[in-house]
């Protein structure tokens, strides 16, 4: 009997728990992210970084116009870490370098869905930036 | 040394479980940063400890907001109805005095210094009880014993030395009284609003 209930309700059941998942990681949903988010996920899309690491990353890549404070900065690791955007890891990418005390970050698979649809996000907006001839459309 | 010493000071703006989370990293990653500007002059240390404190400033904030955002989340259907009460309680015993004066009630202002207890116990007392429970998860009977037998302990205290010196015909054994009426009152309150809480824990 109890089976039978088990076979009946598996169909649905199973669409219940896709369903949750899909709408659980569906990255559109976090979008957009904050300008801090999006410069952390872009900092860790090369590889693991400790803390000190990302902020020194982040500041290249904006060309020094963003430098994070360690509380924006840990403020967003702690964000992050909680949607499963990033992970700790314990692997270092440099052991005879680096200093155990510091934790090192990685960007999970759905992190980098997350930061690739907010890409292409912003990527769109250009695209309307250029149309409406704010930019000089791409060679 | 100096300058991680103060920025250790300051992370004490932030909530506790973050500090224990990401306080000795903030510390590393401050130390890290403030070798980068050592060898610069005055101005940019200035402007690097101004970036700093707002940084601190802004983002504590934010923590500590979330936090008390966790807190609000898990206010259980009894918190929220126990409060409602007690609200009320304080409401009614305020018309009542404010009746009771208005039209000089002998009955209503009789009980007048129990009323006044009431309300201004209550709104104190339980102001307390609710953060201290709700920030600190304290256990709700007792902290509200301790609380509400020192906040009405303090206006017991408060009442008695203005009364003595403005009112001639002041009656201490009265004020006593109302007090003692009000901690009892308002701690009963707590009593049955602590039980109901515990039978729903129990229940779910």
């Amino acid at each position: 009997m109890a089976k039978n209930v088990l076979t009946m309700h598996r169909a649905s059941i199973y669409r219940l728990v896709t369903d949750m998942a899909k709408q659980r990681l569906d990255p559109e949903k976090l979008l957009p992210l904050t300008s801090s988010v999006f410069h952390i996920l872009l900092a860790l899309s090369d590889g693991d970084l400790h803390g000190y690491g990302i902020m020194q990353e982040v500041a290249e890549h904006s060309g020094g116009q963003i430098r994070l404070g360690p509380g924006t900065l840990y403020g967003a690791i702690k964000r992050l870490l909680g949607s499963g955007l990033i992970v700790e890891t314990d692997q270092r990418p440099d052991p005879e370098l680096d200093d155990e005390r510091r934790r090192y970050y990685r960007l999970t698979d759905f992190g980098r869905q997350v930061l690739k649809a907010e890409v292409q996000r912003i990527s769109k907006l250009v695209s309307v930036a250029q149309q409406k001839r704010l930019l000089p459309k791409r060679t | 040394m100096l300058s991680k010493r103060l920025y250790q000071l300051m992370l004490l703006a932030y909530p506790r479980d973050f500090r224990l989370d990401y306080g000795s990293e903030m510390t590393q990653v401050f130390h890290d940063c403030h070798r980068e500007i050592e060898s610069g002059g005055l101005a940019t240390a200035l402007q690097f400890w101004l970036r700093i404190i707002l940084d601190v400033v802004r983002t504590a904030g934010v923590e500590r907001w979330e936090t008390l955002g966790k807190g609000r989340e898990i206010m259980k259907r009894t918190d929220v109805t126990g409060l409602a009460i007690c609200v009320a309680i304080i409401a009614v015993a305020f018309f009542l005095l404010g009746y009771g004066r208005k039209h000089e009630v002998a009955s209503i202002l009789l009980f007048g210094h129990a009323l006044d207890a009431i309300v201004t116990a209550g709104v104190i007392g339980n102001l307390v009880v609710l953060l201290l429970v709700k920030m600190k998860h304290l256990s709700q009977f007792r902290t509200a014993l301790w609380s509400l037998l020192i906040v009405n302990g303090a206006l017991l205290i408060i009442a008695t030395l203005i009364g003595n010196a403005v009112d001639p015909s002041f009656n201490f054994a009265r004020l006593f009284v109302g007090y003692l009426v009000s901690f009892l009152f308002w701690l009963t309150i707590h009593w049955i609003w602590s039980r109901t809480n515990t039978a729903t824990q129990s229940v779910a």
